[in-house]
């Protein structure tokens, strides 16, 4: 590796650390801050591998989030498992769920697939509701964890890992095969590149990493039912925060979600309805005026208006 | 030696014959030139070849292998490859990193790794002589530039054969006899081309052999003297007016 | 006599989930937008329809002609001056940023009117006729011929007025029909108004039939789309084809099955189709 690429690496390694001695110095609530913020940077991180980088807009990884967290849960609960193996088992599961449904879905054409995907986090939720082993409507009871170090870490871990995974996307022949897929996908297929292979592996990727988050949150919140895991707001948020931050970017969902989530956190205190309120605000302003995102926007160094007023223009009809 | 062989192509779209019975052979090194008016399946024919859109009819064989069937990453890596009439650039990445997705899926699988994906993409523009827009944004160039950036990108594919569609439409006499020398050099190293174009000026000049289309079947096929002087071919597509300018 | 019972609820229903689906069909049909915000827009009909039964007495059929004005003029007023910036984007972001309306919409509504359950419960709620054997209520029979009625005009609007025309050649050709000297963007909309004003109507009624909460759109926004999708996206006869089907399928999922399931097959029905027909039962095939 030239030495280009040793400087990011060892900026980032230093954060990490950094971020590891943070339960030494932090109060009890910003740790429970931290743990959430990881949790929705590793869905963002993950959502854009699918839709970032290869275009493939998913409205409905809350399902693998949900999967994931049901996967963990039952067999923290009903069999007995340590998380140690039931959560990779969360996601493993999560992830051959996304291969499984990625196969047929993944044909599907922009804003069919996006629908599709919303479907089937709909649908995931009602199935869930119904069936017995998850505790139907009234949902599953973990056993309690009291160490919220161990919750700290292992969010840290898995966002570690997916960072790198992005990053290692867009260093590689894989991630170049999935940005041409992203950009004219015709012609990516011409030059050689097996696109339903390549679309499919992001997306199970992509499952995964929910997934695995998706158990984490099962063990960390004690208290999980089909409404709470299964939710779209969990899908919206993740997607806005990759493309706040800049979707197809490596850093760009880990920014996205760092900002909205404190701001988001600092409205919550006054009243969950503004917080969500304070979404949608954003996702509309967003669209209209940086739908590039913050990367973007620092990319291009020119902090004038113009910036804003042209995007604005851009699409317009 | 014949590397392609075509027999019987069809293509249905609904009721409409869009290709209908095509034979032909390509030789080894050869131009083809493909002709005919607008709607007569040329594109199409491309199409169907080249895997992107399924047969309704037909057998061909390249280099001995049966193609028909298989999809069109598959016929990418056997070192079939095409352009698109309507350019594809990608837009968001640079000239260079446009082609070097040809270096790193074309013939074989392409290359493996960055660095000799990255060598190889330097050498093709440098070819095709756009070596100095190598950091420009796609997106930032014209059309005849953006032409040269789908050649450059299908050629670091390392093919044996290639068809050009349309890579002159648009482009000024000077730029049409630039892209012709181009070709001429693209065909020096070995590559088999077939060549669609309205440009009869240079299909002149680059083919060995021509055939024509009309309405989806094949009309003739030959030396480019014997098909540009075809009664045939002259009242279904050249014209009466260029039959007796070339005579004169 | 249960499935008998069971099949005119499933076509009572049916009736109420077709003007649902024509206004998202309209809407994808025209500007090829998949309008999320659509189950908010029904909510906010059926909670004008709740105020202004509540505050003034008016009676719901009849103060449904308002609800449709008001939906329309929201619906026009939100196509004209924002979304119709973002009508070139690419498909997800148009997406994004219908949800992001969603959202503000519903918050502001359960700001205003809070996440208690309303209902609107008319003097003649619980009346009901009986005929060999079946009952139906009065609300349900009326609120399906409204929902006919409503289907008609619409179809007359779009077949036989100068408007219907100019909306459907700018759903086929966008350029050309900016060329003729079409204001496309007064078009554009038109049309989300007129959408907007279906799924007012359908809410206002809705209000009459089940429980209204802030969020009680998000489900049917899928369920809308399920039913354009089955009858063929864009089509104009399709939605009331997949509206009573899919109005028949809960019905009996519902009765035989569980009252927990109808959800459940509705959304999965919905994925199934995208998968293996994605241009429903009467659309066209799109190349």
């Amino acid at each position: 590796m030239s030495t280009k690429r040793w400087v990011p690496l060892l900026a980032g390694l230093g954060i990490v650390l950094v971020l590891a001695a943070g339960p030494k110095v932090v109060s009890p609530f910003i740790l429970q801050f931290l743990i959430n913020l990881f949790m929705m940077a590793i869905l963002a991180e993950s959502w854009n591998l699918i839709a970032g980088f290869t275009g493939y807009a998913s409205f409905g990884n809350a399902a693998f989030f949900g999967i994931g967290a049901y996967t963990t849960g039952v067999l923290l609960t009903r069999a007995g498992w340590p998380f140690a193996l039931a959560l990779p088992a969360g996601g493993i599961l999560a992830m051959l769920f996304g291969v499984a449904v990625g196969m047929p879905v993944l044909r599907l054409k922009g804003q069919y697939f996006a629908i599709a995907t919303l479907g089937i986090g709909e649908t995931m939720r009602e199935v869930v509701y119904n069936v017995e082993i998850t505790g139907a409507g009234t949902g599953l009871v973990m056993p309690i964890l009291r160490s919220p170090l161990t919750f700290f870490y292992v969010m840290l871990g898995i966002l570690v890992a997916v960072t790198l995974v992005n990053w290692w996307v867009s260093e590689s022949r894989f991630g170049y095969g999935l940005i041409a897929i992203r950009e004219d996908e015709d012609a990516a297929a011409a030059m050689g590149i097996n696109t339903p292979y390549y679309k499919t592996i992001a997306f199970a990727l992509s499952a995964a990493f929910a997934g695995l988050a998706g158990g984490v949150y099962a063990y960390w919140i004690t208290f999980i039912d089909p409404d709470a895991v299964f939710r779209m707001t969990t899908t919206i948020q993740m997607i806005i925060m990759a493309v706040f931050g800049g979707s197809g970017t490596v850093l760009g969902p880990l920014l996205g979600a760092l900002v909205l989530s404190s701001v988001s956190e600092m409205l919550a205190t006054q009243l969950a309805t503004l917080a969500d309120l304070f979404y949608g605000v954003i996702i509309v302003l967003v669209v209209l005026f940086m739908p590039k995102g913050l990367s973007d926007l620092i990319r291009q160094r020119v902090f004038s208006l113009k910036y804003f007023a042209r995007n604005l223009r851009e699409y317009r009809i | 030696m014949v590397i392609l062989q075509a027999r019987r192509v069809t293509k249905h779209f609904g009721g409409l014959a869009a290709v209908s019975m095509v034979d032909f052979d390509l030789r080894e090194g050869e131009i083809l030139g493909l002709i005919g008016p607008n709607g007569s399946g040329k594109t199409t024919l491309v199409n169907v070849i080249t895997g992107m859109l399924p047969y309704t009819d037909g057998k061909v064989q390249f280099k001995s292998q049966t193609i028909q069937g298989l999809q069109a990453h598959e016929i990418g890596q056997l070192g079939l490859t095409r352009t698109f009439q309507v350019v594809k650039p990608f837009r968001n990445l640079t000239v260079l990193q446009n082609v070097m997705v040809g270096a790193l899926f074309g013939a074989r699988g392409g290359a493996r790794d960055l660095a000799s994906a990255h060598r190889k993409a330097e050498e093709v523009l440098e070819f095709v002589g756009l070596a100095h827009k190598a950091h420009a944004q796609a997106e930032s160039l014209g059309v005849p530039e953006r032409k040269r950036i789908e050649l450059a990108r299908a050629l670091a594919m390392r093919p044996t054969l290639l068809f050009l569609d349309e890579v002159m439409a648009g482009l000024n006499p000077s730029e049409i006899d630039e892209a012709v020398e181009l070709i001429k050099r693209i065909r020096d190293r070995g590559i088999t081309l077939v060549v669609i174009e309205h440009v009869m000026k240079a299909i002149r000049k680059l083919s060995d052999r021509i055939m024509v289309l009309f309405h989806g079947e094949k009309l003739t096929e030959g030396l480019p003297d014997e098909v540009l002087n075809n009664s045939a071919v002259v009242s279904a597509y050249l014209g009466r007016r260029y039959a007796e300018q070339a005579h004169a | 006599m249960l499935i008998l019972q069971v099949l005119i609820n499933g076509i009572l229903l049916g009736g109420l989930y077709g003007i649902m689906a024509m206004g998202m069909s309209l809407i994808y049909g025209v500007m090829r937008i998949v309008n999320i915000t659509h189950g908010a827009l029904i909510t906010l009909g059926a909670y004008i329809t709740f105020w202004t039964f509540t505050l003034w007495g008016w009676d719901p059929f009849l103060s449904l002609p308002v609800t449709i004005l008001l939906l329309f003029l929201y619906g026009y007023l939100l196509q004209r001056f924002l979304l119709n910036l973002i009508v070139r984007a690419q498909m997800y972001l148009t997406l994004l940023i219908t949800f992001g309306i969603e959202v503000v919409m519903v918050n502001l509504v359960r700001i205003l009117w809070s996440s208690d359950l309303r209902q609107v419960t008319p003097s003649y709620a619980a009346a009901n006729f009986s005929v060999g054997g079946l009952t139906i209520p009065y609300v349900r029979l009326w609120v399906f011929v409204t929902t006919v009625v409503l289907s008609l005009l619409f179809l007359l609007l779009i077949e036989r007025t100068r408007l219907g025309r100019a909306i459907r050649a700018t759903a086929e050709e966008l350029r050309a029909a900016r060329l003729t000297g079409i204001p496309v963007g007064h078009i554009y909309a038109v049309t989300f108004g007129l959408g907007a004003a279906l799924a007012g109507a359908a809410g206002g009624m809705w209000g009459m039939l089940f429980p209204m909460t802030p969020i009680m759109g998000r489900p049917l926004t899928l369920k809308s789309f399920v039913v354009a999708v089955l009858g063929g996206l864009g089509t104009m006869m399709g939605p009331i084809v997949g509206g009573v089907a899919l109005g028949l399928v809960e019905s009996f999922t519902a009765t035989f099955i569980g009252p927990t399931y109808p959800n459940a097959i509705s959304f999965g029905l919905l994925v199934l189709i995208l998968i293996f027909r994605p241009t429903g039962v009467l659309g066209r095939r799109e190349s």
